[in-house]
């Protein structure tokens, strides 16, 4: 009797299971591991549209790493203040605040945005630029939405320096409000990319891309 | 009785389940498919948070994940050599030999790697102590300052005992704050002193130093028991040196001479052409022998040719050889070093081979302002006494009676990095950060001034000593502004190039060193008569009774790398024990006292006892019991559950003992100077016995006859020969190529790089810092005594050492043996999921991901060299994981690896080639264990560059692979070992 109570129990639940991982298959057909789509809320807003898109801020401008070493990098917050010490709001509500004070006779205020006074928050300073005694530096804690495996070593300079766009893996970031995995990041994806370009090159340079296994396992 | 409790309760759980009846298929099926889905589900779960955290302000030279280097000296020992350090993200994660270095040359021994996981050692101590219990800096101050002025008013006896002190800075301070008191004195000593060397040269020259001895000019060389490749004042320096004289360079080639004369076997001994085995009683008498021999051949004297032949031999060898010979004594006695002094100058080898104009200061103890100290200590009238940098209760023959005396003086201010046995009877101890955590500097030669540097923001409180200095006197600066200070006053007026201090101050921290000018000592004409003193009283008698030797070991040196626990892994270079030191006796000794390997006996000599287990060693004189020192540190139990701990675990050390046993109360007095041959002691059994583990348990290439090849009797692994041979026919001595019959068809093809590997075995003394360079470089972890006597040690690297007995004398080789890389390699054929494939560059690539741990590949593997990881290994604590290096993967239980050449370095290397445009150049990569070695004697390089330092060494009539009859086409050869020595070769 026991042996078929385990069966029917064993039974539901590998149909249960089915069911779960069709559903999954009809969305999207995802290996455990990867995390294509992945667009994790960050600490402070911070939008790519309007950096790398709409002002066209190039991404190795604050992505200097990109061309020296292994990682990008994600800028550090003086890299920020180079512009936001001095831009405190977007420019419409600036403007409207300088309209405002212009009709009510008076000298306008600072408009401060939010999201970048959680900038100054990690300085602990004042939108004015001074520091706040009561208050400690801390460095901004974002959240990480590329992730290799840790027995894969992945040297961005390798790539940048022979002329692979950004996007060819990270996708359009400029358009991006949040910073989203546009690409599943696996292995085939990888040597894909390595085999074609033996082919057909890089923006019509010749590269040789090795597709050797201690090209990024060691 | 336990157990059978646990068997019968098992029974009767057995007894009460229901009978199983037996798994049928489709309830197979049913379980698998449940776990297949269930794990699918687990495998879709969202992504895990990660954090990136950047800096808020990110200093301009720093790119994260891009290392910077720095140069500093390495502080493992007093030798003062160049290490250039690697910082990754703030932190320190390899040392490397610095290659511009004037002293070092580019090498670092296994205990300066080896230093930096001291760095991350988590019992250091991270404030001061006030009797024994935390105190503030304060406090500390405010203590020692009361007490000082209470002496600078009623006067009394401040003492300062330090090992040797290389650094000008800290001695000019100490020479300072002793001025304050009427009676200060600064006391140095050396537990492997080399006293009786300066104290000779005071008699014999006028002078108390120690002469730079330059190997890299001697063609014939006399070494009296002086480990000077292994242990013996700097042996990097002085591998480099010696090698130089040996590389069979030049048309036509020349090669030097080298004697040994020794009762255990050192590692230098294990290098010698000639290694000649006597009693330490014997050692004496064949010194004095060899003194009155060569001043006869001056015609000094009209003494008879010496009775022994082999004196006379080296006498003549010595004196066609004039003005390009040393002879050396590593003994610690008076009499011996003048006798030695005496030789040299007849020979004429002051001047060349060794420098007294500048001397070096590597070794200052004098013991005899020790032994006066110790009665002072004694007598209980000193007032206060500082100690830094030595351990004096743990390391002198009187360590116990000091604690006492030392407990009876007013104050006891202990300056170390951790609570060692002497800062356990200290009132105050003042807690010192890491050489890699400060600013100091050294002058380990006249004239050479190196720099060491901070690598990081120092863990806990700690002062370093110079500050703790200049605090008492007053003074509130850093170590940097004392550094400085002392520079800028002292050693800028030293140089003219520079002209000014920025510019000398700058460049010296970046080259890590300065070379600078110093007035030529003036020594006075040679003392004959003290020489003809000295000969006169050191006429031994031979002795039948057993002496015993205490010598230092290549790892633990005088016991202050205790605990670090890769040297503690590290295995002896010439026993292969690791985790313990022995009694060494002679086969036919240990045989006539029915002694057997592991067996523990007492050793009994004046009074005094040690009991140590016995490892039988061959090549030791029958009357010598040998013993290292350096063990028995106090606090090594922390290493009793090192390792993994699983079932069958053993603990590395017995609960409540230590690392070994401390042999320091067996030293001896003899003249108020340390003595470390102790004759006439007597060995008991005890009954009990002490399991070793070694890393090796095959000592002869001479194969026994049931297990022999088909057609020799000596495996064709070692290439050896002498030099008369090698100059008469270079390629003499290799072995016949065997017939390669291959499986496969074309060999590989490589269009790019092909890399290799060539050892000279000349070269290599088995020194084994490739070894812990390895470790430090590639995440290797450390698996206890218990795993090594499982065979199961994780090492990359190993260094294989042979015994050769075979025409009566008594040889050793030494051959590093790491994955060959091989063409057609064995290991890549037998894995059943492509782990370990071949890349288009020669490398055989090992797949952690992928590794499914058949160990298939390593059964397969002819060489030995591909290593399991059994268990999921600790790296330590949390802190001491700050060491690993982030460029290689930490590897998981269950999966294979071995040597990857260190691929990250390659990977590296090109990566940059290609950023800047350029090609590769041929030494643009080394791998940890050929960048370390200090005797240059592994290079690696592109077989395919024609022009490349690798190709010309595969070109040389001395290159051969091992075991190459097996068409496995190895990337890693060999040079063959060449010896100076009588006979047709091998």
């Amino acid at each position: 009797m026991a042996s078929r109570v385990l069966t029917i129990v064993l039974a539901v639940a590998l149909t249960l299971s089915l069911f779960v991982l069709l559903g999954s298959y009809t969305q999207s057909y995802m290996l455990p591991g990867n995390h294509q789509g992945y667009e994790p809320v960050q600490p402070i807003a911070y939008s790519h549209r309007l950096h790398a898109g709409e002002l066209g801020i190039a991404c190795l401008h604050c992505h200097s790493a990109a061309e020296k070493g292994k990682y990008a990098g994600i800028p550090s917050a003086n890299v920020c203040m180079n512009c936001h010490k001095f831009i405190t709001a977007p420019w419409l509500e600036v403007k409207a605040e300088e309209d405002r004070a212009t009709k009510e006779g008076r000298k306008p205020q600072l408009v401060v945005s939010p999201e970048i006074q959680k900038l100054y928050d990690a300085f602990a300073v004042t939108a004015e630029m001074k520091p706040i005694s009561t208050r400690e530096p801390k460095p901004i804690e974002w959240v990480k939405v590329h992730n290799l495996p840790d027995f894969v070593y992945f040297n961005h300079s390798a790539h940048v320096n022979a002329g692979v766009e950004c996007q060819t893996c990270h996708g359009e970031v400029q358009t991006m409000e949040r910073v989203r995995q546009v690409n599943d990041l696996s292995m085939g994806w990888c040597v894909n990319c390595h085999r074609q370009v033996n082919q057909e090159g890089v923006k019509g340079k010749k590269v040789y891309a090795s597709t050797d296994c201690v090209t990024c396992h060691y | 009785m336990a157990e059978k409790n646990d068997t019968i309760l098992l029974d009767r759980a057995a007894d009460e389940l229901p009978p199983v009846q037996g798994v049928n298929r489709r309830d197979f099926l049913k379980l698998a498919g449940f776990t297949f889905g269930g794990a699918l589900l687990a495998g879709c779960q969202p992504a895990k948070v990660e954090k990136a955290i950047p800096f808020l302000i990110q200093p301009e030279e720093l790119t994260p994940g891009v290392a910077t280097w720095y140069a500093t000296t390495c502080a493992g020992c007093s030798a003062g050599c160049g290490v250039l350090a690697k910082n990754r993200d703030g932190r320190p994660i390899k040392l490397e030999g610095n290659p511009d270095h004037p002293i070092s040359k580019g090498g670092l021994c296994a205990i300066g790697q080896a230093t930096l996981l001291g760095l991350y050692d988590s019992q250091r101590l991270m404030s001061p102590l006030a009797n024994g219990k935390a105190a503030t800096w304060d406090e500390v101050d405010r203590r020692v300052a009361e007490q000082l002025d209470r002496i600078k008013k009623n006067g009394g006896a401040v003492r300062f005992l330090t090992g040797t002190v290389t650094s000008p800075t800290t001695e000019a301070l100490i020479r300072r704050f002793l001025g304050m008191f009427k009676d200060g004195k600064h006391i140095q000593y050396d537990a492997l002193s080399a006293s009786a060397i300066l104290d000779a040269h005071e008699k014999t020259h006028g002078v108390r130093v120690l002469p730079q001895y330059r190997f890299d000019r001697a063609d014939v060389l006399v070494s009296f028991d002086a480990d000077f490749l292994g242990t013996w004042i700097s042996p990097v320096e002085f591998t480099a040196g010696y090698c130089e004289k040996r590389s069979l360079q030049g048309q036509p080639p020349s090669f030097s001479y080298h004697a040994q004369i020794e009762s255990r076997v050192s590692l230098t001994g294990s290098n010698a052409d000639e290694r000649i085995c006597r009693s330490p009683v014997e050692i004496n008498i064949m010194i004095t022998q060899l003194a009155k021999a060569i001043a006869a051949k001056a015609g000094i004297t009209t003494a008879g040719t010496p009775t022994d032949s082999t004196v006379s031999r080296l006498a003549e060898k010595l004196w066609s050889a004039r003005r390009r010979s040393l002879v050396l004594s590593g003994i610690n006695g008076l009499a011996i070093q003048i006798a030695v002094n005496f030789i040299n100058h007849l020979l004429d080898n002051y001047g060349t081979t060794i420098e007294i104009e500048r001397p070096s200061h590597q070794k200052q103890g004098n013991d005899r302002e020790l032994k006066a100290l110790l009665d002072e200590l004694k007598s209980g009238s000193v007032a206060a006494i500082f100690i830094h940098g030595c351990n004096p209760v743990y390391d002198l023959p009187d360590g116990q009676n000091l604690a006492d005396w030392l407990k009876k003086t007013p104050m006891v201010v202990s300056l170390t990095d951790r609570l060692d046995e002497t800062a356990e009877v200290s009132t105050m101890v003042c807690a010192e950060p890491h050489a890699l955590e400060t600013w100091s500097d050294a002058e380990p030669v006249t004239g050479v001034l190196t720099i060491m540097q901070p690598l990081i923001q120092p863990f806990g409180s700690t002062r370093p000593f110079t500050e703790s200095l200049a605090a008492w006197m007053g003074e509130k600066l850093s170590a940097h502004e004392l550094l400085q200070k002392e520079w800028e006053r002292t050693h800028f007026k030293r140089q003219t190039e520079k002209r000014s201090f920025k510019d000398f101050w700058g460049d010296a921290v970046k080259q890590g060193f300065a070379t600078v000018q110093s007035k030529p000592l003036s020594s006075r004409p040679f003392n004959l008569d003290a020489a003809w003193n000295a000969l006169r009283e050191s006429t031994g008698i031979a002795s039948t009774e057993l002496a015993l030797v205490l010598y230092p070991t290549m790892t633990m040196h005088d016991g202050r790398h205790a605990h670090n626990p890769w040297l503690h892994e590290l295995p002896d270079p010439v026993t292969k024990i690791v985790w313990d030191n022995y009694a060494s006796l002679s086969r036919k000794t240990a045989e006539a006292l029915q002694l057997e390997e592991g067996d523990v006996v007492r050793i009994e000599a004046e009074g005094k006892s040690l009991d140590v287990p016995v490892h039988i060693q061959p090549g030791q004189d029958d009357k010598t019991v040998a013993v290292a020192l350096g063990y028995g540190r106090k606090g090594t139990d922390r290493f009793t559950n090192i390792g993994p701990q699983w079932l069958e675990a053993k603990p590395t050390v017995a609960a409540g003992s230590c690392v070994g046993t401390n042999a320091a109360p067996m030293l001896a007095w003899n003249n108020s100077m340390l003595t470390y041959d102790i004759s006439n002691v007597r060995l008991t059994r005890t009954g009990q016995t002490h399991p070793f583990a070694s890393t090796q348990d095959h000592h002869s290439l001479h194969v026994p006859p049931h297990l022999a090849p088909v057609d020799g009797k000596r495996r064709p692994i070692i290439q050896e020969t002498t030099f008369a041979a090698y100059a008469a026919d270079p390629s003499s001595g290799s072995f016949e190529k065997a017939e390669v019959v291959s499986l496969w068809g074309d060999p590989h093809k490589y269009h790019g790089y092909h890399w290799g590997i060539v050892i000279d075995l000349t070269a290599c003394t088995g020194c084994s810092a490739c070894v812990v360079s390895c470790q430090a470089e590639n995440n290797i972890p450390i698996v206890g005594k218990d795993e090594v006597s499982r065979s199961r040690e994780l090492t990359w690297i190993r260094v294989d050492r042979y015994y050769d007995e075979s025409d009566g004398t008594f040889s050793v080789a030494h051959q590093p043996m790491m994955c060959h890389h091989c063409d057609n390699a064995p290991c890549e054929t037998v894995c059943p999921v492509l782990a370990t494939v071949h890349s288009e560059e020669g490398l055989n690539q090992q797949v952690y991901n992928r590794c499914v741990g058949t160990r298939y590949c390593s059964n397969n593997c002819p060489y030995k060299v591909r290593r399991f990881n059994w268990f999921q290994y600790e790296h330590g604590d949390e802190r001491q994981r700050l060491v690993l290096n982030p460029d290689i993967t930490v590897r998981d239980r269950g999966v294979m690896e071995k040597c990857t050449f260190c691929v990250q370095r390659i990977q590296e290397a090109k990566i940059a080639a290609k950023r800047d445009g350029v090609p590769l150049k041929d030494g643009d990569i080394q791998p940890a264990c050929a960048q370390s070695c200090p005797a240059k004697a592994i290079v690696f390089g592109d077989m395919n560059d024609p022009n490349s330092e690798l190709v010309k060494r595969i070109k040389d009539p001395r290159h051969y692979r091992v075991l190459e009859e097996l068409g496995i086409r190895p990337s890693v050869g060999y040079l063959t070992l060449v010896r100076n020595r009588e006979g047709e070769g091998a």
